[in-house]
């Protein structure tokens, strides 16, 4: 499982707000995709994925703050890419 | 899948990436263990982490209290420290770690050192040169009150580029840096010009502040006759609640008008965009 954290975003800034998941809980992403963007008094930020996997936890809703630091979000990265692409094929078929 | 995007807080071109690379916290681990302070980290820029990612840093020396207080900044404003004498000696190691081609110097302002701190930015340049003799030295100064004497002990080091920021326009300086003079700050370039022709010029402005296109194309014509090679412009993002609001956010197809109107009046480099800071890329501008 891989922890996505709020890097820290310059001196005095100890939290921004959440202000979009570009993903919801189950589904697939990419590494480097962008996964949340994250606003601070001076600007606005995409935290991209740190690893291709599923999004399997969210832990701030849209317009929470978040402290720098803090795990938003987890990623099980242990699915491997043909388990997931067969998984979206029986979906298809629906 | 992919959630549809709603707006965000900022126009879309200012929603800026964040690369979690190895370098970059390779960069932020060297910058610590070397207890140095960068404008990326006091100014809050939101091109931290990208060049951190490119092991790209903007060293900010003399401490992290400016003795002004202009409005557009989120650096702390008071009573500084005393110099830190060992930060030339730290800022060389870094440099070597971080295998550095290109290096910026900046400061806050210390008007309380009776040179402006200008001794201690020839102790930095010259401790990399040791260190380093073929790395590119810029320097982003104050404007040491356009004391001919401070700017001098800068030049007799030979740094590579000589930045100071005019940062907006003549109309808005009163308002927006009221310690500062704008016709000292174009002295300063035209002194470091006239001393040594073989340093490059250059100076940033930030725009978004409320200035209108004519005023725009009134510093160029200033920098330019006052001997400036290199321009960037850059929108104004307001970094907390105490600092001043940000009145436009000016279009990309806008940046790349000044750009162009640049080039026209015959800047030698030119960058002008949104994200773009003083120092941004400041060593692709040259290379």
């Amino acid at each position: 499982m891989v922890e996505v954290v709020i890097p820290e975003l310059g001196d005095g800034v100890e939290k921004a707000k959440v202000s979009f998941w570009h993903y919801e809980e189950g589904d697939q992403v990419e590494k480097n995709a962008d996964l949340v963007e994250v606003a601070t008094d001076k600007a606005t930020f995409n935290i991209p994925a740190p690893e291709s996997g599923i999004v399997t936890q969210l832990n701030f809703k849209e317009d929470d703050d978040v402290e720098v630091g803090e795990v938003i979000a987890l990623i099980d990265d242990t699915h491997d890419e043909f388990e997931l692409s067969n998984e979206e094929n029986v979906e298809n078929e629906y | 899948m992919k959630k549809l995007k709603k707006h965000s807080r900022l126009p879309w071109w200012l929603v800026k990436k964040i690369p979690r690379t190895q370098d970059a916290f390779t960069t932020r681990e060297i910058l610590k263990s070397h207890k140095l302070r960068t404008v990326c980290e006091s100014a809050r820029c939101p091109n931290m982490w990208e060049c951190f990612s490119r092991k790209r840093a903007t060293f900010m020396i003399l401490g992290n209290v400016c003795t002004r207080n202009c409005l557009f900044c989120s650096v702390k404003h008071g009573s500084p420290e005393g110099v830190d004498r060992q930060e030339p000696l730290r800022i060389a190691d870094a440099v070597k770690k971080l295998e550095l081609k290109h290096v910026v110097i900046t400061s806050v302002t210390r008007d309380d050192l009776s040179d402006g701190g200008a001794g201690h930015f020839a102790a930095v340049i010259k401790q990399i040169r040791g260190n380093c003799p073929d790395v590119v030295i810029e320097v982003l100064t104050p404007d040491f009150k356009g004391e001919s004497g401070s700017l001098d002990k800068i030049l007799e080091v030979n740094p590579d580029i000589f930045n100071h920021n005019l940062e907006t326009v003549l109309r808005l300086y009163r308002k927006i840096k009221p310690q500062a003079d704008y016709l000292t700050s174009l002295e300063v370039l035209k002194y470091v010009k006239k001393c040594d022709h073989t340093v490059y010029t250059k100076s940033g402005i930030m725009v978004g502040l409320g200035e209108k296109f004519e005023e725009v194309e009134n510093i160029f014509d200033d920098l330019k006759e006052h001997g400036c090679d290199i321009l960037t412009v850059g929108q104004y993002l307001r970094p907390s609640e105490s600092n001043l609001e940000v009145e436009e956010y000016i279009l990309p197809e806008q940046f790349k008008r000044f750009e162009e109107l640049a080039r026209l009046k015959g800047f030698k480099y030119v960058q002008a965009g949104p994200f773009v800071r003083s120092s941004y890329n400041a060593d692709r501008l040259v290379s």
